[in-house]
């Protein structure tokens, strides 16, 4: 079955005027529709998005990616989305990935993306040893045991996102989103990407010192 | 003496902004002078302190005074702080609700608008949110 005209793809975008056209003529080009929340870029993001033939979704002021996602999540649901796949918007992720992340929701309601099942192009050791730091404290502190827990390709049904809604408005919202998936009770299944890192997405990225606000954030921010 | 009458007039001032400047709830303006009230009677009276402190298990009135204000402070901060994080929580629900209604006029304008009831039950979950 193809799922094409059921699922909406959502890429929250901050800054990205530089690569979001690509990103979205990819999807595009492959069949899915795809909403771009321009999360009040300074660029022009929105603009780009759109003239690669996005449905663009504007935030006037900077709310950060997990409103933003948030945002993508419920104008979908809100155009009768059955599935709902989350695509970072600097080119990591990789269009041949999409089907696989939407077929897994024929037996699960919520599919993480994981690049330590499938692979990475051009991360560096300490990343990828950061990485699996993250993944293992993610772990413990959500309940929820993933091989990789920041992975930001994510597929999930419509039925269960009511009970995925994420008030972590900025980079925490990962985190949340795997206490929330914990806690729903939800169908879990790990499918495996590749991410690609370029200089591009490295510069775009987050820095590991981010990680201590976003366990600040996690902490006292619920 | 310098010191006292900067602090009284400093308690002045307050209750000028709190009680003259600002109309508020009866109940606040009483809460509130009596805080500035036993404030004055601390400033003016600082050794009849000492034996309220004593009771309380503190050495001197001075530094009963002290850690009130440490509590007083932290409190305040924490308040603030909890009404920062709900005001961001409204911000973000209001610009969704901008960033989603203009999307879907813009969508309208070309014709391919969803039918609105289908956005209906999102748009109340979104009102309970800004609520909350």
């Amino acid at each position: 079955m193809d799922h094409r005209q059921i699922t909406w793809v959502v890429i929250a975008a901050y800054n990205e005027a530089a690569m979001i056209g690509r990103v979205v003529s990819g999807v595009l080009d492959d069949g899915w529709k795809v909403a771009v929340v321009d999360d009040g870029s300074r660029d022009d993001t929105a603009a780009n998005a759109a003239a690669a033939g996005a449905v663009v979704l504007r935030h006037v002021v900077n709310l950060g990616q997990g409103a933003a996602l948030q945002t993508g999540i419920e104008f979908a649901l809100g155009r009768g989305a059955e599935r709902i796949v989350t695509f970072d918007a600097d080119g990591q992720h990789r269009v041949e990935d999409l089907p696989a992340m939407v077929a897994a929701l024929d037996d699960a309601d919520v599919a993480l993306g994981s690049r330590h099942l499938g692979g990475t192009e051009g991360a560096s050791s300490g990343r990828k040893i950061f990485l699996r730091a993250a993944t293992a404290m993610s772990n413990k502190m959500s309940g929820v045991k993933l091989t990789d827990a920041h992975c930001g390709f994510r597929a999930f049904r419509a039925t269960i996102a009511p009970k995925l809604r994420m008030r972590q408005e900025r980079m925490a919202h990962a985190s949340e989103l795997l206490g929330l998936i914990g806690k729903s009770g939800a169908r879990i299944v790990e499918v495996p990407v590749t991410i690609r890192y370029t200089d591009y997405s490295k510069q775009k990225g987050q820095s590991p010192l981010q990680a201590i606000r976003i366990m600040f954030d996690h902490a006292f921010r619920r | 003496m310098i010191a006292r009458i900067v602090f009284l007039a400093a308690l002045v001032a307050i209750g000028y902004l709190g009680f003259v400047r600002r109309n508020r709830l009866p109940v606040n303006i009483m809460l509130l002078f009596v805080v500035l009230g036993l404030a004055a009677v601390a400033v003016i009276f600082p050794e009849e302190m000492d034996p309220i402190a004593q009771y309380m298990g503190v050495t001197a009135g001075v530094d009963m005074i002290v850690y009130l204000v440490q509590v007083g402070l932290l409190f305040v901060s924490l308040h603030f702080y909890t009404k920062f994080v709900d005001h961001q929580r409204q911000i973000a629900v209001l610009v969704r609700e901008m960033a989603i209604l203009k999307a879907e006029l813009d969508q309208s304008r070309r014709g391919t608008a969803s039918p609105p009831p289908v956005l209906q039950p999102h748009a109340d979950q979104r009102a309970r949110d800004a609520a909350e």
